[in-house]
């Protein structure tokens, strides 16, 4: 039990005990990232003010020359895209749990689940017929 | 399954106007079926009232649902609303350029959700059939998807209802965490108070535990009632959690405004009063001096008022119709308040009920008035739009001054005795404050429903101003010609339609209900 400061706890109520290993995380990553600034603040070469060039005031692309806007506008289709993917995916995700207790739903769990996809299927061949598949239009 | 006919069959009948929709080859027609769709879920609703259902503990569908007479009464009122709304929607959207198919299965959809909503008897089920519910409308608010005051009427209400729903899960969870329950029966007896008789003398130090426990819990359960009750005056448009109401209701399209002030809204009273008859019908949640009548007749006072004194100075018929829906939210909370009296209760309970009903069809009928004074491109919603209106044409003129005196509340409709039953059930339950704040509020409500006629019978309009005229549609026509015969019904035979809702309140023969009232210290009946 991680208990960096002793004392009787109650294992069970210890929030040291249950989150240890994530605190344990959440330092070592606050420390590497803070070093890492603070070493390449205090050990790299000092340029001045005036000498800063152009590329020292570009933003470090993996250095491959910058392009583009930082703002890009995406099509408005991808929105319908993204619902009926979600949607879709949800009713694959409901299945899974459903297929680990197929045996002990039994013929209830069955028709339960036909209900489910034949309403979805009704959905899918709503979106299809108003034309919510096409990508041109 | 056939006690959920009434939802089923709007949800199957959703999915089958969806897929007409999508395989017809032209837009439009609808609003037919979907309305008798509507009827039929109505009638199926009937069906299971003749059938026989018990009216006290009612049918418990798995715990989730209780399908019980109240359930049934307020299923009826529901698709009654949204057969109106349906006819309405077949009449507006076809005339103002809207009518695009995905707003009837909507409906359906929404509708099925309220039915949900009236019987769900877990928290859980709360949510599910309240976002089932307000999906729709949101999308049907936003449905005149060209204008921003529509856009920005759906966005607003749509976050306000998305933060409400939170707030009613933030309840649930509390309630959960301290009753292990999220049935309403289980939270309710969760809540009891252990009897001080049950063998705990023996053992001093376990019962001084045991009321120290129940005394946290009932603190955080108190704290998620408020929760709860914030979420649920929400739904209701109650001040103060009004602020989204006008703004909805104006930049929606009618139809949906319609939709929203009748079903809506009774969905959300029938919640109401089950929650918080159930789960926090014990005597120290629901006493008159500590519990939640105490907060609800605070909420209900403000909300005739501010309802009413903001309506008189709208100059949309429209939005003053939205602040006066705010202000019978105000009438049917009194019913809510004296609903957990001991001897009065049942009265005031299917007060509500009876309310609920009266005020779906003269709300139906006022907003679908409103629609038939509308033309493509001059949308009537100005009281000087309609100077003139009903001198010219009488017949449209009458049907909005109809439903405005059943607002109003004027003897020969059924407003009339909408208020006139919730302010005698608030009398006899001892809140004669209450009634009387009721009583002025009703009056000065007369004035501003009335100015809407005296501009169509007394003025005329400025020289140059469009004149409105109605506009031809058989199913707004139809829709009214029902909404004006039960409005008069209703309003000349109230004791048969009260006998139905005091049926559906759980109204038993007269000597047994105060006797057994009397001895839990004003306990409510169980729904």
């Amino acid at each position: 039990m991680f208990r960096p400061f002793g004392g009787d706890v109650n294992p069970s109520l210890s929030l040291t005990h249950a989150y240890g290993p994530v605190f344990m995380i959440v330092g070592f990553s606050l420390f590497v990232a803070c070093a890492m600034f603070a070493l390449a603040t205090l050990m790299g070469p000092k340029v001045k003010p005036e000498d800063r060039g152009e590329f020292k005031d570009t933003p470090y692309e993996s250095g491959s020359p910058s392009s583009g806007a930082q703002h890009v506008k995406l099509s408005v289709k991808f929105y319908l895209t993204a619902i009926l993917f979600v949607v879709f995916d949800i009713e694959a995700i409901f299945l899974y749990p459903w297929g680990v207790l197929f045996q002990r739903l039994g013929w209830v769990g069955l028709a339960e689940m036909l209900v489910f996809l034949s309403v979805l299927t009704v959905c899918l061949v709503y979106c299809w017929k108003k034309g919510a598949l096409e990508w041109q239009s | 399954m056939l006690l959920l006919s009434p939802i089923l069959v709007l949800a199957v009948g959703g999915l089958i106007v969806m897929l007409i929709d999508a395989f017809q080859e032209q837009e439009g027609g609808l609003a037919m079926p979907t309305a008798l769709l509507h009827f039929v879920a109505a009638a199926a609703a009937l069906a299971l009232w003749q059938r026989g259902v018990p009216s006290d503990a009612g049918s418990l569908v798995h715990g989730w649902l209780a399908i019980d007479k109240t359930t049934l009464f307020l299923q009826a009122t529901i698709a009654l609303g949204g057969a109106f709304a349906s006819l309405l929607a077949g009449g507006y959207l076809a005339e103002h350029k809207l009518d695009r198919g995905e707003y009837y299965p909507l409906i359906a959809f929404s509708t099925a959700g309220a039915g949900l909503l009236v019987a769900a008897n877990d928290m859980l089920m709360v949510f599910v059939a309240l976002e089932t519910m307000s999906l729709g409308v949101y999308a049907m608010t936003g449905f005149r998807r060209t204008s921003a005051r529509s856009a920005e009427a759906a966005l607003k209400y749509f976050l306000l209802g998305s933060f409400a729903a939170a707030l009613l899960l933030m309840g649930a969870a509390l309630l959960y965490t301290v009753t292990g329950h999220t049935d309403f029966p289980g939270i309710a007896a969760a809540l009891q108070a252990p009897s001080p008789a049950s063998g705990a003398a023996a053992d001093d130090a376990n019962a001084a535990v045991l009321a120290a426990q129940f005394a946290i819990k009932l603190k955080i359960s108190i704290f998620a009632m408020l929760l709860v009750l914030v979420a649920m005056a929400f739904k209701v448009g109650a001040v103060p959690f009004h602020m989204w109401t006008p703004d909805a209701y104006e930049g929606a399209p009618t139809s949906t405004t319609a939709y929203m002030s009748v079903v809506v809204k009774a969905a959300a009273f029938g919640a109401l009063l089950r929650v918080f008859l159930t789960v926090f019908g014990d005597a120290a949640n629901a006493s008159i001096s500590g519990g939640w009548p105490a907060v609800l007749s605070v909420l209900a006072v403000l909300t005739m008022s501010v309802g009413n004194l903001v309506a008189l100075t709208q100059t949309s018929v429209k939005r003053m119709l939205a602040y006066s829906s705010v202000a019978h939210a105000g009438y049917l909370l009194l019913g809510v308040v004296a609903a957990p009296h001991a001897t009065a209760g049942i009265a005031a309970k299917s007060s509500v009920l009876f309310y609920l009903l009266g005020y779906t069809v003269s709300n139906a009928g006022a907003m679908g008035a409103l629609i038939l004074a509308g033309r493509r491109g001059a949308e009537t919603v100005s009281y000087d739009d309609l100077a003139g209106y009903a001198r010219r044409h009488p017949a449209a003129g009458f049907a909005l001054t109809l439903f405005l005196l059943s607002l109003t509340g004027v003897p020969p409709t059924v407003g009339f005795f909408g208020k006139f039953y919730i302010i005698r059930a608030t009398l006899d339950a001892g809140y004669t404050n209450l009634a009387i704040i009721a009583l002025i509020n009703s009056a000065v409500s007369a004035y501003y429903y009335l100015g809407v006629l005296v501009k169509m019978y007394m003025r005329e309009p400025a020289p140059g101003a469009t004149r409105a005229a109605p506009m031809k549609s058989f199913y707004v026509v139809f829709s009214l010609i029902v909404a004006g015969v039960l409005v008069v019904w209703m309003g000349l035979m109230p004791e048969r339609w009260l006998s139905l809702a005091a049926e559906a309140s759980g109204a038993r023969p007269a000597a047994a209900a105060p006797a057994e009232g009397a001895n839990n210290g004003g306990a409510p009946t169980p729904l």
